[in-house]
């Protein structure tokens, strides 16, 4: 958490010192010069900071889709959020289907049970717990 | 007609018997012939059936029991059931728990799901200037781009010199109207903290017209005191559902949480 508190920083003051470089040459004025050089100089060293955080992030991953979301001008949250979303529903579809199975488990148990009474009673023997009469 | 309807049946008979054969395999006798059956000539007799090889679990004969029941493994021909095997091992972790509580995920789904997500990346990054919104590929800054062509760098980042330094003399006056656009950033609605660089960032160069200040000061005032009143809304709004992040900080504090 650190680290990445640390790139923010780092990310925040050079785009800082991009903008006012900005300013400085939207109307430029000759005792601006050694204003302007210094900061050049700041983007090299704004550079350097953050690309020692560089190593201490190397463990982190992002997904190449949130780049989607930031290259159309969209908030990245949209994507944890239809993230979410997505594996709710799965989530919900899955277990539509196991429940369904149960009971389709259950049902055919029990009208076989009827066809073959033998043979279910064999067969539940076998099975033991793993099929509860019904 | 009774023969022709007699020949239907046959027929029907016939497929019905094939279907039974092929569900408890080899074992059924194949169907009589219709003539045995005296509807008349007809088809003649198909022949038996192959054994099916992936069919269904039948009911052999319980001499026909080799092994002890429920030891199969490799499952085909032997014990009592045929292709009987062992179940697999249930596992505690299916889709039928909720696996957002199970991973401790609800209070990230309120937050991103229960309230509404502003669509815009400047709402995700408000403080950033310039023309966020616009999509990458308008002006060449897309991230796809960065990745598909990675700029070819050096090994490490040098200072500029004093002679390289001579190389950014500038000329004095301001910029051309093209380059001026680049400085100028969408009216932001919200107004937490007054941006005092917000206001030295626009150049309004004193070529524009002075009616166009007056309108957007007039707008400013009367937006003010509504925007004032959402404000305090929704502070207390805040405030009341998630007492860890506070109104004030929260557009600073929700930007850091989520690189986190």
């Amino acid at each position: 958490m650190a680290e990445k508190d640390h790139l923010e920083e780092h990310l925040e003051k050079f785009v800082e010192n991009i903008r006012q470089l900005g300013i400085i040459v939207s109307d430029f004025q000759p005792s601006s010069q050694a204003g302007l050089n210094q900061k050049l100089n700041f983007i090299v060293t704004g550079l350097q900071d953050i690309d020692k955080c560089r190593q201490q992030l190397h463990d982190i991953t992002v997904p190449l889709e949130v780049f989607e979301y930031i290259d159309q001008g969209r908030n990245p949250q949209l994507y944890t959020k239809e993230c979410l979303e997505r594996a709710l529903a799965k989530n919900e579809q899955v277990k539509g289907k196991i429940d369904t199975m149960k009971k389709f488990k259950s049902l055919l148990i029990q009208e076989l049970s009827k066809v073959f009474p033998e043979d279910m009673a064999k067969y539940r023997s076998i099975r033991g717990e793993d099929h509860p009469p019904s | 007609m009774k023969i022709t309807n007699a020949r239907h049946l046959g027929s029907v008979a016939e497929g019905m018997m094939e279907n039974f054969t092929a569900l408890f395999g080899a074992q059924a006798d194949p169907p009589p012939p219709p003539t045995a059956l005296g509807f008349g000539p007809g088809k003649p007799p198909p022949p038996p059936p192959p054994p099916p090889g992936g069919g269904p679990g039948t009911a052999p004969p319980p001499t026909a029991a080799t092994a002890p029941p429920g030891t199969d493994k490799s499952g085909a021909g032997c014990g009592p059931f045929y292709l009987m095997r062992e179940l697999p091992g249930s596992t505690e972790l299916t889709g039928s728990t909720n696996l957002i509580t199970h991973y401790n995920l609800e209070q990230a789904y309120n937050k991103f799901c229960g309230k509404k997500v502003k669509e815009k990346l400047s709402n995700f990054l408000p403080d950033l200037p310039g023309m966020i919104d616009l999509p990458g590929s308008h002006d060449n800054s897309s991230l796809r781009s960065l990745i598909e062509k990675p700029p070819i760098l050096s090994s490490s980042f040098n200072p500029i010199t004093g002679t390289m330094l001579a190389g950014f003399r500038l000329h004095t006056g301001p910029l051309p109207e093209q380059c001026r656009l680049m400085h100028i950033q969408p009216p932001k609605k919200k107004n937490k903290h007054k941006h005092k660089q917000s206001r030295t960032q626009d150049p309004v160069p004193p070529e524009t017209p002075s009616d166009s200040d007056h309108k957007k000061k007039k707008k400013k005032k009367e937006e003010d005191p509504e925007r004032k009143r959402k404000k305090k809304e929704k502070k207390k709004k805040k405030n009341r559902h998630s007492p860890d992040h506070p109104g004030m900080g929260s557009s600073q504090a929700s930007s850091s949480s989520s690189l986190r």
